[in-house]
C-alpha cells in the first residue's frame, strides 16, 4: 500500500468510523418515550382533578384506552371558577402559579395565558396595629440542621412569642397547615427539589380556565361525573370497580388520584386490603382544612394584603392581575383557623366573624361596606376534605411509598403523591399525572 | 491572586517551549442517557408541544494543544477544547431551545510514529470538564425569579484521538482524525431543572458521556 493510497483509506475509514456507528445510534436513540409501544389495555383514572385530567390527556395523546371516574358534579377537583359574583371570574380553589419553571409555565406560553406576577404589597396585623414591617424577621423556618419539630415550637425556641403567633399561622398556612402540625425538618427536606422558581402569578382570567382550556377540554367526552368509587378489587389479573350505584367498571390498570384524605379514611375499599406500609406512609402525610370566603365591599378601605388576623391570618386583594377591579377581598383560612370557623355551622356565622375582624383592623368601615361574600369550603367538601398535603412530624419518606405502584395494577398520582418538591401545587399534581402514564408503560413493557 | 499569577507563568512556560501547536475543529457525536431520558419525558409530558425537542447529540467541537519539546515517539502536553451541542424546536408561540457548552482542560500523551508509517499519531487526553446548559424559549434567554434558567456540571474525560499528518508546508501538517471519548461522571445537579423544569423526577444528578470525533487537525511545529 503506497502512501497516498493509505491516506485515502484511512480518511474513509475515519469518516466511515464516525458517521456510521452515529448514524446507527442516531437511529436508536428516540425523541420521544415508548413510541413503540402499543397498550391494548384500558386504563381507569379515578379523580378527574389536575392529575387525573393530565393523565388522561397523555393518554390520549398517546392512543390509549382509559376512562375518567370522577365522584362530584364537576370536574377540576381543587380548582373551581366563581363568576357573577365580581366583574372578573374568581378561583374558587388553586389561584396562584407558584415559580414558572415548570410544565404549566410552558403551557401558559404556548397558549399565550396573560398571568402577572402577584408583587401585591402586605401589611402585617401585630400588637392590634397593622403596620409595614415586623420588629423581627419571621422567616426563620428555612435552613441547614432544623429540628423535626413543628413551626409553633420552633418559633418559640426561636424567640417568635405570642404576639407573632397569627404571622406564624400564615407562614404554616401558605404550606396549608396548621403551625402546631407542620414539621419544620419535613417540610425543608421535601422542599429541596423545588426549582419552579420563588415569584408567585396570578390569573387575567383563572386558573381554572387554563385547566379546562388546554387540558381538560381534550378528555371532557371521557370523564364520568357522579361516579363515587366505593370498592376497587385488584385480585384478579382484571381489575374490578364498583361505585355507590353498584355500577361495575373494568381494566388492566388504575390510576388512583384521590386527594390524601379521601385514601385515609377509608372511603374507597380495596381487595385485598393495602398493605400497612401503604396505609402508615398515608397516614403520615398531613392535610388541614382549607376555606376561601370571598368578600365583596362597596369602597377599597383595605390593603394588598393582610396577615397576622387572629380569625384569617392571611387576607389579599382580589382584583390583583384581573382585568376589573370590584372590591373583593379574599379571606385565605387554614388550619385551626379553618377548624373554628367550619365549627360556627354557616356561611352567614363565617362572614360575620370575618367583618368583625376587618371592622377591628379598619374601624367599622368592613361592615359599613359589605355587600356580599362567597365561602368555599374545601373540607366539607366530600370528595376533597381539606385544602393540600404538607410534611407532618416524622414523614419521612412516606410520599415515596405511598406513590409507589402496587401489583403493576394501582398506581398512584396527585399532589400528595409528588416526591420531587412540587407538592401542593397544580404543576405538581401534573407531573404525578405523566409520572404514572410512564410508570404504567414502563410496567408493560417489561 | 496568585494562582492567577501562577496559572499564567505556567501558560507562558508552556508557549515558550511548546514544540508543536495543534488546533482542531470536529464534528461532535455525543450519547447521554440521562439527558436523553430527561428529554424524551420533556416530551411525552407535553403532548401540546407538536414538533419534539431533538435530543443532545449533533454537536461541535475546537480546541487547541501544545505538545512540549521532546525528541521521542511518545510527548506530552496539554489541551482546551470547546464543544457546543444545541436541540431547537419549533412549535407555535414556544420555540423551545438548550444550548449546551463544554469546556474541558486536559493533559495530553500523544505518540506520533516516525517509522513504517510516520505521520500516523495517537493522542489520549485526560481532562476535566466543565458544562453549562442553557434554556432559551422564543429567541430569549428563559428567566424566572429574574435569573437565568442553566445549570453547570463538573466532571472528568477521557479522549482517545488518531490521525495521520499530512505535510503541508515545511512545519505545518494537515490531519483527519477521529475520535472517541467518555465522561464517566458529570455531576450537575440542575439539569433536569433546566430541561424538564423538575429535580429527581426523571435523572440522576449526574450522567455519563460517550462521545465520537470527525475532524480536521491543523499543526505547525516550531
Amino acid at each position: 500500500m503506497d502512501r497516498r493510497h493509505f491516506i485515502k483509506q484511512s480518511t474513509l475509514l475515519s469518516i466511515g468510523g464516525t458517521l456510521i456507528p452515529s448514524t446507527f445510534l442516531s437511529a436508536c436513540r428516540k425523541e420521544n418515550l415508548f413510541e413503540d409501544i402499543n397498550y391494548e389495555g384500558k386504563i381507569l383514572i379515578i379523580g378527574a382533578g389536575a392529575a387525573g385530567l393530565y393523565a388522561a390527556y397523555i393518554l390520549k395523546s398517546k392512543g390509549i384506552n382509559f376512562q375518567i371516574l370522577e365522584a362530584s358534579a364537576n370536574y377540576g377537583g381543587r380548582l373551581g371558577k366563581l363568576t357573577g359574583f365580581a366583574n372578573f371570574p374568581v378561583d374558587l380553589g388553586a389561584q396562584w402559579l407558584h415559580g414558572k419553571n415548570n410544565i404549566l409555565g410552558d403551557l401558559i406560553k404556548k397558549s399565550n395565558t396573560k398571568i402577572t406576577l402577584d408583587d401585591s404589597g402586605t401589611k402585617y396585623w401585630f400588637n392590634n396595629q397593622l403596620i409595614n414591617s415586623l420588629p423581627q424577621d419571621a422567616n426563620i423556618f428555612e435552613g441547614d440542621d432544623l429540628p423535626d419539630i413543628s413551626y409553633k415550637d420552633y418559633a418559640l425556641q426561636k424567640g417568635l412569642g405570642d404576639e407573632y403567633k397569627y404571622i406564624v399561622e400564615n407562614i404554616a398556612g401558605d404550606q396549608g397547615a396548621a403551625a402546631s402540625r407542620l414539621s419544620v425538618f419535613g417540610n425543608n427536606v421535601e422542599e429541596e427539589n423545588w426549582n419552579s422558581g420563588d415569584d408567585d402569578f396570578k390569573f387575567q382570567e383563572t386558573f381554572f380556565d387554563l385547566i379546562e382550556n388546554q387540558i381538560a377540554s381534550k378528555v371532557k367526552d371521557k370523564i364520568l361525573l357522579n361516579t363515587i368509587v366505593s370498592k376497587i378489587d385488584y385480585s384478579q389479573s382484571e381489575i374490578i370497580i364498583t361505585d355507590s350505584h353498584n355500577n361495575i367498571y373494568s381494566a388492566g390498570k388504575v390510576i388512583i388520584t384521590v386527594p390524601i384524605p379521601v385514601l385515609k379514611t377509608g372511603d374507597i375499599q380495596f381487595i385485598p386490603a393495602l398493605p400497612n406500609e401503604k396505609t402508615t406512609a398515608f397516614s403520615k402525610i398531613g392535610m388541614d382544612g382549607g376555606m376561601k370566603v370571598f368578600l365583596k365591599f362597596s369602597n377599597k378601605f383595605f390593603d394588598q394584603n393582610i396577615i397576622g388576623g387572629p380569625i384569617c391570618a392571611a387576607y389579599a386583594d382580589e382584583s390583583i392581575g384581573k382585568a376589573q377591579n370590584d372590591n373583593v377581598l379574599l379571606a385565605f383560612i387554614m388550619g385551626e383557623q379553618e377548624e373554628y370557623l367550619t365549627a360556627l355551622g354557616s356561611d352567614t356565622a363565617i362572614t360575620t366573624a370575618l367583618l368583625q375582624e376587618l371592622d377591628v383592623m379598619y374601624n367599622g368601615q368592613a361592615t359599613a361596606s359589605f355587600i356580599a361574600s362567597h365561602v368555599q369550603n374545601w373540607t366539607t367538601n366530600p370528595f376533597v376534605k381539606g385544602a393540600y398535603s404538607y410534611s407532618t412530624i416524622g414523614i419521612g419518606d412516606a410520599r415515596k411509598i405511598s406513590s409507589q405502584s402496587i401489583n403493576k395494577k394501582l398506581y398512584f398520582a396527585g399532589e400528595a403523591m409528588n416526591t420531587n418538591g412540587h407538592h401542593q401545587t397544580v404543576h405538581g399534581a401534573l407531573e404525578t399525572g405523566y409520572r404514572e402514564v410512564i410508570n404504567i408503560l414502563n410496567d408493560v413493557k417489561k | 491572586m496568585r494562582l492567577g499569577i501562577l496559572s499564567i507563568l505556567l501558560f507562558a512556560y508552556n508557549i515558550t517551549s511548546a514544540q508543536e501547536f495543534k488546533a482542531d475543529v470536529s464534528y461532535k457525536y455525543m450519547y447521554s442517557n440521562q439527558w436523553d431520558k430527561t428529554i424524551q419525558t420533556y416530551n411525552f409530558s407535553r403532548p401540546f408541544l407538536k414538533e419534539n425537542q431533538p435530543l443532545l447529540m449533533n454537536g461541535l467541537n475546537t480546541s487547541v494543544s501544545y505538545i512540549f519539546k521532546n525528541e521521542k515517539n511518545l510527548k506530552n502536553g496539554i489541551n482546551l477544547s470547546y464543544s457546543y451541542f444545541r436541540s431547537a424546536a419549533e412549535n407555535e408561540n414556544f420555540n423551545n431551545t438548550l444550548n449546551l457548552h463544554f469546556v474541558n482542560l486536559g493533559y495530553i500523551l500523544l505518540y506520533e510514529n516516525t517509522e513504517k508509517w510516520k505521520g500516523l499519531y495517537l493522542e489520549l487526553i485526560i481532562s476535566a470538564t466543565s458544562s453549562g446548559i442553557f434554556r432559551n424559549i422564543n429567541g430569549e434567554p428563559f428567566e424566572y425569579d429574574e435569573t437565568k434558567s442553566k445549570a453547570f456540571g463538573i466532571g472528568g474525560d477521557i479522549l482517545l484521538k488518531f490521525g495521520y499528518y499530512l505535510k503541508l508546508k515545511n512545519k505545518s501538517f494537515l490531519s483527519p482524525f477521529l475520535s472517541i471519548g467518555y465522561t464517566p461522571y458529570l455531576y450537575s445537579t440542575n439539569s433536569e431543572a433546566v430541561i424538564n423544569q423538575t429535580k429527581g423526577l426523571t435523572s440522576k444528578n449526574w450522567t455519563g458521556i460517550l462521545t465520537t470525533q470527525i475532524g480536521l487537525n491543523f499543526k505547525i511545529r516550531k
